[in-house]
């Protein structure tokens, strides 16, 4: 089974995004920040990671180019799921190594979309 | 909402666009007429039909028969069957076409994601369709959801239904509303005509390539048939009708076969080679 690892710092959107990824027939992980997720990677790096852009400790752009850097972090597909949904933002999160990107607020048909997108369904 | 009422605005949607509603449906006529209800100021179902019974207005039955239609669409649905008719449909008729140029008709479009995918997929391969001219024509019943799909607007939750973010960028501009419009090089390549899948006089002209995808299976067979057959008389020579996945007119009609060639596309049986449906 893939994995998915979910990171958001609201327990509420991890659950709801995580509900939806699992229907998926993902196996769910969680991290509340940058840094919980890239030590999660470190131990076990999944196939993809939903990844919320505003966090405390370490924020979702940081944590896209730290990943990226790790041995394997290019592997894993990375779909940014953020609030920030101008032009600029997007480009942004693309241009630092994400595959896909999610607005917010979300549904499950678009989050199903984004990763057929990126060749995960 | 009164048995009457559904069975009014059911035979309603069935004579005027074939659309059949089962009477477990109920709860979408409802969903469906709410924002007509609301600006009309009528409190319920029952009233609306009480008043179109009491004061018959043609203008309006129609706007409430392109209400009760379904509205539901996204961008490059069954995507893999879009991308065979680029990479395979569209260059065989382009080969066998004197004058370089096809006409597409995409019927039945709504809010127009499914003309503007086209219209993406076909710039994502100009190079290799060699500047082929190619005109798209997409046709709605409903005249606001036309509206829409002339502007090319969406908000927030239809742009992110089947668009990938890189095509999102490449194809539409964010407004300040936060909406995003699709570049005016796509919005020019198509046009956008109101029309009556059932209606037998309107002129649209004759097309190389069909696009009636999840249309006709919101029909009853009687009219999904009617339908087929007057859409035999857009065809131009050759031409093919592309219907959605899963659908099918076996044993709704013998005036369309399977093409050989092309999977997913319908041809027109002439007269006299047709078999009993």
């Amino acid at each position: 089974m893939k994995t998915c690892l979910i990171v958001d710092d609201s327990r509420v959107v991890r659950k709801v995004a995580g509900r939806i990824v699992a229907n998926l027939d993902f196996q769910i992980q969680e991290a509340v920040d940058g840094a919980d997720a890239l030590a999660k990677c470190r131990e076990l790096m999944p196939d993809v990671i939903l990844l919320d852009w505003n966090m405390p400790v370490m924020n979702g752009l940081d944590f896209l180019r730290a990943v990226r850097r790790e041995k394997d972090g290019a592997t894993p597909k990375i779909v940014f799921c953020s609030t920030e949904t101008d032009r600029d933002h997007i480009t942004e999160a693309l241009r630092s190594g994400a595959d896909e990107f999610v607005m917010k607020p979300f549904d499950s048909d678009i989050l199903q979309s984004k990763f057929a997108e990126v060749g995960l369904v | 909402m009164q048995e009457a009422t559904f069975a009014a605005l059911a035979d309603l949607a069935l004579s005027k666009t074939g659309q059949y509603i089962s009477p477990s449906k109920s709860y979408l006529v409802e969903t469906r007429l709410s924002s007509i209800l609301r600006r009309e100021g009528f409190a319920s179902c029952d009233d609306l039909v009480a008043c179109m019974k009491a004061r018959p207005n043609p203008i309006f039955e129609t706007e409430v028969t392109a209400a009760l239609q379904t509205h539901q669409t996204s961008f490059f649905r069954c995507r893999d069957d879009l991308g065979r008719l680029v990479s395979d449909v569209i260059p065989h008729k382009l080969k066998r076409s004197k004058a370089g140029r096809l006409k597409v008709l995409c019927a039945g479009v709504s809010t127009g994601q499914e003309a503007y995918s086209l219209a993406i997929l076909l710039n994502e391969h100009a190079q290799a369709l060699r500047g082929a001219r190619i005109d798209i024509t997409a046709t709605d019943i409903c005249k606001q959801s036309l509206t829409t799909a002339r502007a090319g607007t969406y908000g927030h939750f239809d742009i992110q239904h089947g668009l990938s973010v890189h095509r999102l960028l490449q194809h539409f501009t964010q407004l300040e509303t936060g909406q995003w419009q699709a570049s005016e090089e796509l919005r020019r390549g198509i046009g956008f005509r109101q029309h009556n899948l059932l209606d037998e006089d309107a002129p649209l002209g004759q097309f190389d390539i069909i696009l009636c995808r999840h249309v006709l299976s919101g029909m009853s067979k009687s009219m999904r048939q009617r339908a087929a057959e007057l859409l035999t008389a857009k065809m131009a020579s050759e031409s093919v009708i592309i219907l959605g996945h899963g659908e099918t007119l076996t044993g709704v009609t013998s005036w369309l076969e399977p093409s050989r060639r092309h999977r997913g596309a319908w041809m027109y049986v002439p007269e006299g080679q047709r078999k009993v449906a």
